[in-house]
This record gives C-alpha cells, sequence and structure tokens, in this order.
C-alpha cells in the first residue's frame, strides 16, 4: 500500500513536470510574443507604441531570449514558489489568479453541490420506479438539459432577465457592491446572483449524473444479493440504500480527478457569457494576450489539480468499494 | 414636438425596425417603436435636421450640433473660490490647504456648456482591462501641456499658459501657471521639465532612443529651464511644426499620465520620483525598493511608478487621480484636489468626486448593461451594429445615444502594401495607380454603409472629414472614389487586363491564370472587417477581380503584415486626420505599423539603409511634402498636408470605403441625469474625446 502510494506520487510529480514543458511549448507556438499581442491591442483602439518602445519592452519581459532560457528562468521561479508577474496586469501571477480563484471555488463548488443534491435523489429514484410516468419526465429533461449547450442557456437567462424582471446583466455583484468592502450585504448580494450561474453550470453535469445513478443503480437492483436481502425480509429503505447505492456511486468517486480542476478554473464559455469575474475567462484572456506567466501559471494549476484529483479518486474508490485493491 | 421632428423619427424608428429589430422581435418595447420620441431625445436631433430631406440617411437625423465648453483665455481668477463639499472635512482637519492656496493664481477658466454644475456623484463606465488604460487617460488628459478647443482644431491653453517661438522658431517657450501644484500640493514648477530632461529622457536606461517627436532633421533638441515658471524647449533648426507635435498624442506631447510607462511627456513629478531614481538614492535602497515591489531592477521599478494607472501614489496634474488601480477589478479614479481648472464663478473643477469602472468580461456582457443603463456615459466599446437597440432602450434605461463621427476618411481602408514582394505579378499591379482606381471605382460604398453602418457612416476615399484643416476639400472625398464599373472595367482593359476566364475573371498577365488578390481581415474589431471584405469581394466580381478574403486573429494578423506578407490589409485609417501627429495610416513612414509598406517605412527610417525605396513618384513625393512640413508653422503645414493628401487621393495609395463615422468610440450612451454633455463632440485621437468636452465640467443633474 505505502509504496504502491510512493510510486503514484512520484509519478504525480513527473507528470506535473511533463505538463510544465507541454504547457510552456503549446503558449509559445501561436507567432509573436506579448509585445506583439500588446501593440495589436494599441493598435486596435487607436493608439501605438514604436518599435523601439517595443524592444524596450521584449528586454524588460526577457522575450528576446531563447525559448529554453525563458523555460529555465520561468521554472526556476516556480521552485523557488513564485510565479512570476503576469505581464498584461503587471502584478503577481499570485495576486491575479487570487483575486478570482476563491470566486471561481465559490460558484463551481455551489454548482457541484447543486448538481449532485438534485441528480443523486432523482437518479435514485428512476432507478427504483423505471419506466414511470416521472422516471419519464426526468429522463426527457435530463435529455434537455444535455442537449442545449450551457452558453445559449446563460445568454437566454440574461436576455429574459433583463427584459422581464429588471435583473443586473451578468457579474457576481450588483454595480454598488463591486467595489464596496465586505459586509454583511454584499453578502446576501452575491448569493442573490449565485444561483442563476450555478444553475447554469449544473444543468448540464446535472442530466449526466442523473443518467449514471440510474444506470447503475438498475444493474444493482437486479443483482441476486438484492433479492436476497428482499427476501430475507429487510425493508425495501435499508435494501437499497445499504449498498446498491454505494456500489452505484462509484463512477462519481471517480469523476473527483476531473471536478477539481473544474472547480477553481470554472467553465471558460459560460463564464465568460455571463461575465463572471472568475479564472476561466481570466486563462482565455492570458492565452490571447500571450501572457506566458499567467497562462502558464493556470495550466500549471489545472494539471497539477487534475493529478492531485485523479490520485484522491483512486484512494477515495478503495475506500468506498473495499472490492478495489491493489495488486502488489 | 414639432412634426417634422415625429415624422422623421417615425421613418428613423421604422428603418431601425426593418435593419435589425425585426430579428429580435422578442425585445421589449418593439411594439412601441415609432410612435413617440421622449422629450430628453429632442436636444440631439439638432436644429438643422429638422427640415432635412425625407430620405436622408438614420445618421442625419441622429447626429447633433457640435459643441462644447468654451476655455475662457486669460480670464482673471474669479475672486472667491469655492471647493467640492467632499473636501471641506479635509480642509477643517487641516489635511488639504484651503482651496484658495491649491488653485494657481492664474487658474484655466473653462465656460461649462450648459452651465454651472454641481458637485459630487461618481461616475460609472466600463473597461475592459489593463490594455484599455486609453479609456481612463482620455478622460484625464487636461494634463497636456497645449490643448485644442472642443473642435479640435484651434490650440487652447492647458498646463502651459501662453507659448511662443523665438529664435527662427529655434527656441519653443512655455509659461507655467504660477502657484500651480500637484496632485499632493507639491509646487509644479520649470525643475520637473529638467528633472525630466535630465534624468529621464536623457537616461539611455529609461528611454533607450531619442524620440523623432522631439529631433528636427533628425537633431535632437533640449529643454532649458529659465524660472520658475518658463521652460524653453531648444533644437538646432527651426522647428515651427513642434507646437502641432505638443498638441498631437506624441511621446513629447500626450502629457505626463499618458506616457503609458515609456515616460514620455516633457514632465514628471522630480520630488516624488527621485526616490526611485540611483542618481538621487542609493543603489542598494532602489534595489531594495525593486525588490519588494516584485519587479526585476530599478528601470522596471521606475517604469511602474511613473504610470498613474498603476500607482495611485504617483503625483499627477489632471482631474481625477488612480485610487484603486488599473490591474484590478474595478478602475476608481478620484478627484485631483489640486486641479487647476475653474468655472466662471469660481468652482473648483472637476464637478463629479469619482469615476468608477468595472471590468467586463466581454463586450456583449458591457453592451447589454448599457443598454440595462447601467452606465452613466460610455462611448468606448459600445456597438454600432446594436445602434437600433440602444435607441430602443433609451426611455427603459434612462439614457440618451449621441453619436460623434470621427474626422478620418475610412472606419474600414483597403490598406495597399507598397512594398509587397512575393508575387512580382501580383506586386506590379498594386503599384500601379489605374489598377488602383479601377479597384476603387468598384466598390458600392453606399451598400456597405447601408449595411454595416447602418447608413451613418460617409461614404468616401481615404482623406478626412471636409471640416478639418488639413482636408482638401470635399471633392477629394469622392475623387476616384464612387462606383462607376464601366470606367473600372475600362481602365483595366487599357492597363492591359483583357484576359478573362469563363467566369468572367481577369487572368494574370504572367499566364498564371486567374488574377487573384488577398486581403487580410481581422475578426473581432469595431467594425466587422471580414463581412466587408467579403461584400467587397462580391462587388468586385463585375470588374472582374477575384478578392480572397484571408479572416485572420488579430495578433496573426499583424504578425503577417508586419513580415511584409499581406497584399491588402483592412485597417481604419485613425489618426489620420492630424497627420503629423500619426501619419501611420496615410504614409507608410512608421515602422511599427507599416500596412502601406513595411520595408518603405524601414526605408524611411534608416534614411535609406535598409527596407525598400518606393516603386512610384507620386510615392517619394508624398513622403517628401511629409518631412518637409517639419519646417513649417501650423498653418503652412496643413497646407502641405492637403497636398499629400490630394497625391494619396489622386493615386489611390490606399482605398478608402465609408467612414467619417461613429462606429469607433462614437456611439456615446449617456444617462439622463447628466449636464454639460454635449449633443456632438469631436472624435478625435488628438482632440483626446472626451477630454476636448471637458469631463471635468459633466455632472450630475440630481446630484449623483
Amino acid at each position: 500500500m505505502l509504496s504502491y502510494l510512493i510510486r503514484r506520487i512520484l509519478l504525480a510529480l513527473f507528470t506535473c513536470w511533463a505538463i510544465s514543458v507541454l504547457a510552456f511549448v503549446i503558449i509559445q507556438l501561436p507567432p509573436g510574443d506579448f509585445v506583439d499581442a500588446y501593440i495589436s491591442n494599441l493598435s486596435a483602439s487607436g493608439s501605438g507604441i514604436s518599435l523601439d518602445q517595443a524592444q524596450q519592452l521584449r528586454a524588460e519581459y526577457a522575450l528576446d531570449e531563447p525559448i529554453w532560457v525563458q523555460y529555465a528562468r520561468w521554472m526556476r521561479l516556480i521552485l523557488r514558489g513564485d510565479l512570476g508577474m503576469a505581464m498584461e496586469w503587471q502584478r503577481p501571477v499570485t495576486e491575479v489568479i487570487g483575486d478570482r480563484l476563491w470566486l471561481t471555488m465559490v460558484v463551481s463548488i455551489a454548482a457541484v453541490v447543486l448538481t449532485w443534491l438534485v441528480a443523486l435523489p432523482i437518479g435514485i429514484y428512476s432507478a427504483v420506479r423505471p419506466y414511470s410516468p416521472l422516471d419519464y419526465l426526468f429522463t426527457l429533461l435530463g435529455f434537455l438539459g444535455l442537449a442545449v449547450p450551457s452558453f445559449l442557456l446563460g445568454l437566454l437567462v440574461l436576455y429574459f432577465g433583463f427584459v422581464y424582471f429588471n435583473a443586473n446583466i451578468g457579474g457576481l455583484f450588483s454595480p454598488q457592491y463591486a467595489d464596496a468592502p465586505w459586509t454583511g450585504a454584499k453578502l446576501l448580494d452575491l448569493l442573490r446572483h449565485l444561483p442563476v450561474p450555478a444553475v447554469i453550470l449544473g444543468i448540464a453535469s446535472m442530466a449526466q449524473a442523473i443518467r449514471i445513478m440510474r444506470a447503475n443503480l438498475l444493474d444493482e437492483l437486479r443483482k441476486p444479493y438484492v433479492v436476497t436481502a428482499r427476501a430475507k425480509g429487510l425493508s425495501e429503505w435499508r435494501a437499497i440504500w445499504k449498498y446498491p447505492v454505494r456500489v452505484a456511486l462509484n463512477p462519481f468517486a471517480s469523476t473527483i480527478g476531473y471536478t477539481l480542476p473544474y472547480v477553481v478554473s470554472g467553465s471558460i464559455i459560460v463564464s465568460l457569457v455571463l461575465g463572471l469575474p472568475t479564472v476561466g475567462p481570466l486563462l482565455l484572456r492570458s492565452l490571447i494576450a500571450q501572457d506566458m506567466f499567467l497562462a502558464g501559471a493556470i495550466v500549471l494549476l489545472l494539471g497539477i489539480m487534475t493529478v492531485i484529483g485523479t490520485l484522491l479518486s483512486d484512494l477515495l474508490l478503495m475506500w468506498i468499494d473495499p472490492r478495489i485493491r491493489v495488486d502488489d | 414636438m414639432t412634426r417634422p421632428e415625429t415624422r422623421q423619427e417615425v421613418r428613423l424608428m421604422r428603418n431601425a425596425a426593418a435593419r435589425r429589430v425585426s430579428r429580435r422581435g422578442l425585445m421589449k418595447g418593439a411594439a412601441a417603436v415609432g410612435l413617440t420620441l421622449p422629450a430628453a431625445d429632442v436636444s440631439f436631433l439638432g436644429a438643422g435636421t429638422v427640415g432635412a430631406a425625407q430620405d436622408a440617411p438614420l445618421g442625419s437625423a441622429l447626429i447633433g450640433e457640435l459643441e462644447g465648453p468654451i476655455v475662457l483665455v486669460d480670464a482673471p481668477r474669479p475672486a472667491t473660490l469655492r471647493q467640492a463639499p467632499m473636501l471641506d472635512a479635509l480642509v477643517a482637519d487641516g489635511a488639504l490647504p484651503p482651496v484658495e492656496e491649491r488653485v494657481p493664481l492664474e487658474p484655466l477658466v473653462v465656460q461649462p456648456l450648459e452651465g454651472i454644475g454641481a458637485y459630487g456623484g461618481t461616475l460609472r463606465r466600463a473597461f475592459t482591462g489593463p490594455g484599455d488604460d486609453e479609456n481612463g487617460n482620455r478622460w484625464v488628459s487636461g494634463d497636456k501641456l497645449v490643448f485644442w478647443d472642443y473642435t479640435g482644431t484651434e490650440f487652447r491653453p492647458a498646463l502651459a499658459k501662453s507659448w511662443e517661438f523665438s529664435d527662427e522658431d529655434r527656441v519653443f517657450t512655455i509659461h507655467l501657471r504660477e502657484g500651480h501644484k500637484w496632485s499632493d500640493g507639491a509646487p509644479f514648477t520649470a525643475d520637473d521639465f529638467v528633472f525630466w530632461y535630465e534624468d529621464i529622457y536623457t537616461n539611455p536606461d529609461l528611454v533607450p532612443t531619442p524620440q523623432s517627436s522631439f529631433a528636427i532633421n533628425g537633431k535632437q533638441g533640449r529643454i532649458e529651464k529659465v524660472d520658475e515658471t518658463t521652460v524653453r524647449f531648444v533644437f538646432e533648426d527651426p522647428y515651427p511644426l513642434f507646437l502641432t507635435i505638443l498638441g498631437g498624442t506624441t511621446f513629447m506631447g500626450s502629457g505626463h499620465m499618458t506616457n503609458r510607462g515609456f515616460h514620455g511627456g516633457a514632465y514628471a513629478p522630480a520630488h516624488y520620483l527621485k526616490q526611485f531614481h540611483p542618481k538621487y538614492t542609493a543603489q542598494a535602497d532602489v534595489d531594495t525598493l525593486a525588490t519588494e515591489a516584485n519587479v526585476e531592477d530599478w528601470i522596471a521599478l521606475f517604469r511602474l511608478k511613473n504610470q498613474w494607472s498603476l500607482n495611485p501614489d504617483l503625483p499627477i496634474l489632471g482631474p481625477w487621480r488612480s485610487v484603486e488601480p488599473v490591474n484590478t477589478p474595478n478602475w476608481v479614479l478620484e478627484r485631483n484636489p489640486f486641479y487647476y481648472e475653474v468655472d466662471p464663478e469660481g468652482n473648483q473643477l472637476p464637478y463629479i468626486d469619482r469615476i468608477q469602472m468595472g471590468l467586463a468580461e466581454n463586450l456583449e456582457v458591457l453592451n447589454l448593461r448599457a443598454i440595462a443603463g447601467e452606465y452613466d456615459l460610455q462611448e468606448r466599446h459600445t456597438d454600432i451594429a446594436k445602434l437600433p437597440v440602444f435607441l430602443e432602450n433609451q426611455e427603459q434605461g434612462d439614457y440618451s445615444v449621441r453619436l460623434d463621427p470621427g474626422a478620418y476618411g475610412s472606419d474600414a481602408t483597403l490598406q495597399v502594401n507598397h512594398s509587397y514582394d512575393a508575387d512580382p505579378e501580383v506586386a506590379k499591379w498594386l503599384q500601379n495607380a489605374d489598377f488602383r482606381r479601377a479597384l476603387s471605382m468598384g466598390i458600392d460604398r453606399d451598400q456597405l454603409n447601408e449595411t454595416f453602418w447602418l447608413g451613418v457612416g460617409s461614404p468616401g476615399s481615404v482623406a478626412p472629414d471636409p471640416s478639418v484643416p488639413q482636408s482638401p476639400g470635399e471633392e477629394w472625398r469622392t475623387k476616384w472614389s464612387t462606383l462607376d464599373v464601366e470606367q473600372a472595367n475600362r481602365l483595366l482593359d487599357e492597363i492591359g487586363l483583357t484576359e478573362k476566364d469563363d467566369e468572367g475573371y481577369r487572368q494574370r498577365g504572367d499566364g498564371g491564370g486567374r488574377l487573384r488578390l488577398e486581403i487580410f481581415a481581422i475578426s473581432g474589431a469595431f467594425v466587422p472587417f471580414p463581412r466587408i471584405a467579403q461584400s467587397i469581394a462580391q462587388q468586385w466580381q463585375e470588374i472582374g477581380i477575384q478578392l480572397d478574403v484571408a479572416e485572420l486573429e488579430r495578433n496573426l494578423g499583424m504578425t503577417r503584415m508586419r513580415n511584409n506578407e499581406h497584399q491588402l490589409f483592412m485597417w481604419a485609417n485613425d489618426g489620420s486626420e492630424l497627420i503629423y501627429a500619426f501619419p501611420r495610416h496615410a504614409l507608410p513612414v512608421d515602422p511599427a505599423e507599416a500596412m502601406m509598406g513595411p520595408l518603405i517605412a524601414r526605408w524611411y527610417v534608416t534614411g535609406g539603409e535598409e527596407g525598400a525605396a518606393p516603386k512610384e513618384e507620386a510615392m517619394l513625393e508624398a513622403m517628401d511634402l511629409y518631412t518637409s512640413a517639419g519646417n513649417q508653422n501650423a498653418e503652412e503645414s496643413n497646407t502641405t498636408a492637403q497636398e499629400i493628401w490630394k497625391i494619396i487621393v489622386d493615386n489611390v495609395f490606399s482605398i478608402g470605403t465609408v467612414g467619417v463615422s461613429p462606429a469607433v468610440m462614437g456611439i456615446r450612451i449617456v444617462k439622463n441625469t447628466m449636464g454639460n454633455i454635449p449633443a456632438r463632440q469631436v472624435n478625435m485621437q488628438h482632440a483626446r474625446t472626451p477630454q476636448s468636452s471637458h469631463p471635468a465640467t459633466f455632472f450630475f443633474r440630481t446630484g449623483g
């Protein structure tokens, strides 16, 4: 068991290193660099800088050095626990991400919790009463939820919210609270804005979770041990909850591998459409701006989260389902 | 409300509805379209348009009369001065000196547009991130040395209360205002210019290369202090154009707050910046500060500290200063208690306490928020394609829409690469004036205007609006720039492009099949370049020219353009209305962005050592005229500019389509609570719009 853990952790470290190289190379692939992107941005807004000024900037950001030297600089910083300065924001990467990280986590966790709170009971109900009218209804809704792209749903909700409810457009705060220090009123304001993104983000995965739960539980319920339990007079409630549900939960434990990176990045497209101040839009923006340090840090963070998440879900699976054992 | 106005409004709204809104039939209020006009909107229809022809385009009904505040030159300081209530407590506490000591002895007196305003309030706007610092820069450009009147055509005093040339235009002297103070209360004097010149501009670590805007005939100027309030700019050769250069958005002239970390502006707060400069502070101490600020070295530290948008501690001279920096989700500005402008009754400006700019994650959300009335004043990033929706929701959102047409000729210019060399056959034709004239006459600009500008633009060449002093005149807007398929075909036949294939497209002269041109069109700009280019490609079928549209991501397109890979490049020719301050979109003279020929621009700045000389005599002539203007005063140089424009237009160096429109930063959403807002303002880079309307005089009628 211990040697398995050590092996997994070593492998995880190697994977993280590989991710860092890949991230760096991919971000550098498009033509031009941060300064080119900066100049293009200025041109688009009707101003510009001279070539000399561009060269000055390039030297300051060390963009005029070969790519492996740049990578080495970046790695040296990271090993010191410093993610560098976000070029576009002129602030340390940790601060830029930190601003948004916890809001992202609030939104994502709300979405995940909502998904599970709604999907699990419905999935269980659908499995226990298959082909009942309610099961059909949930199935229909579930497929709708799967089929409708969440960004479209976001746009519709924004539009109708504005036209019929005069709601604020997007974001997580009303304008008067956006800049205010944290107070109870601001917290309430956040809670008022939270349901819309949480529901939109949750709906697609909700539908998926219902389907998975229903299918797995159906399989379990047909197994002889359930029949035996019922035959021995175990109450229906206990006969379902004691083992079948627990076994049917396995796939959810294994999704933690990608739930964890999702919690820190949020959905990029939906966040963009809804104007949420989360990490997702920041990643897109940094990629467009070719802001190496910021984009690299976020991609690396997501990679590490995936690696940790996978490790955790493997361990969790072993704990939930004692039948899974490591072959030494 | 008189009948014509009502009729006009009915037609206008019907047009708008037919164009766009019907597709969005869900829009609330669509039923009300065309019924009534909110009283507040009457003002901007403008008296001049009431009797306008019934079939005038949408734009003529929406574009109001140009108006703005008046700078009362040489007006004395009003006898009593007043200040914003938010400062009363600070003065009472002794944290601030009284207003009499904060305002210079000779302030800039401005007559607001409508009248004296009320103090207070927070103005809400949107910005799109740190790269959008111009969003704030333009609002605080009251710190330029010389500025313009509200028409953007005549000089007006700003920081410099007066100026004169002497020694045959070799010496330019400016006079500062006595008692003028930085936003922290320290005196603003000639020493701030000397510090800038000796310790910033001539320090190669901070400014690695001398700037062309501070040089005539390649010889650098210098700055001398005469006394506390008198500064001289001294040049080796006569440089009368220097006044125009200071008026433009140039390295020397943009002011201190618009320096963007490149240290332009001709002055800097010496008393504050010395602590970050190794000449005045021990290198070890500066290095420590750099480490604390998490930057590489003192140069990066100095760049960080000398940017008002990033460093709230930086003393400034504009009407507002940053309290929350631009690299946060909310860029917040607060009044500068030492600002040097007052109204005629002695109220120190600005009226508005704070400006709060919220970060918009994407432009759709920004536009939707503007429609919902969540911004008090927004003219940046508002989309012309949404104009009908903006108009429709005016009442519900409690705002009005005002259009500010730009002064430059073309929002979607087909910039011709005169140094293209990858395909000699295509290059040969691109360098043929008759070929370009034919291309230009093959474009149906009215159709483009209706489709993409909703009829509010002006079809024409690349020449600027006739109202601009450098304009060669109305007739040059249309020269070679009206649809004439017959003449275009004749010209193409005459230059030898007679062979056509069975689809009617003209063949290359070298037997290489069909003559195909390619245009780079970047997506995501203020106007939809790729779709406009597609329309032109369709129109050119009539003249037998095949145009391929390459839709490119902005950075990719720009990089390939700088590598001389493009044949045609679609871009606005913004800034060209003041050609000497921002020539890059009119002539290939600036290698930083030379869509008209990257190699020619290289050739021009290196004095012929690198790059490639222009092939056409006329191009050389235009570039010579441009160079010669440095030795001319503002008036003479304007005449020269007209000559340059005549050459550009006559030879169709680039092909204009539709311009003089509000498409770029000219769709202004104004909350009805705001006062002293012009019905129409100029929309020009050098006039730093909206600074030409003196935002310091804007106010909230309700007190915010």
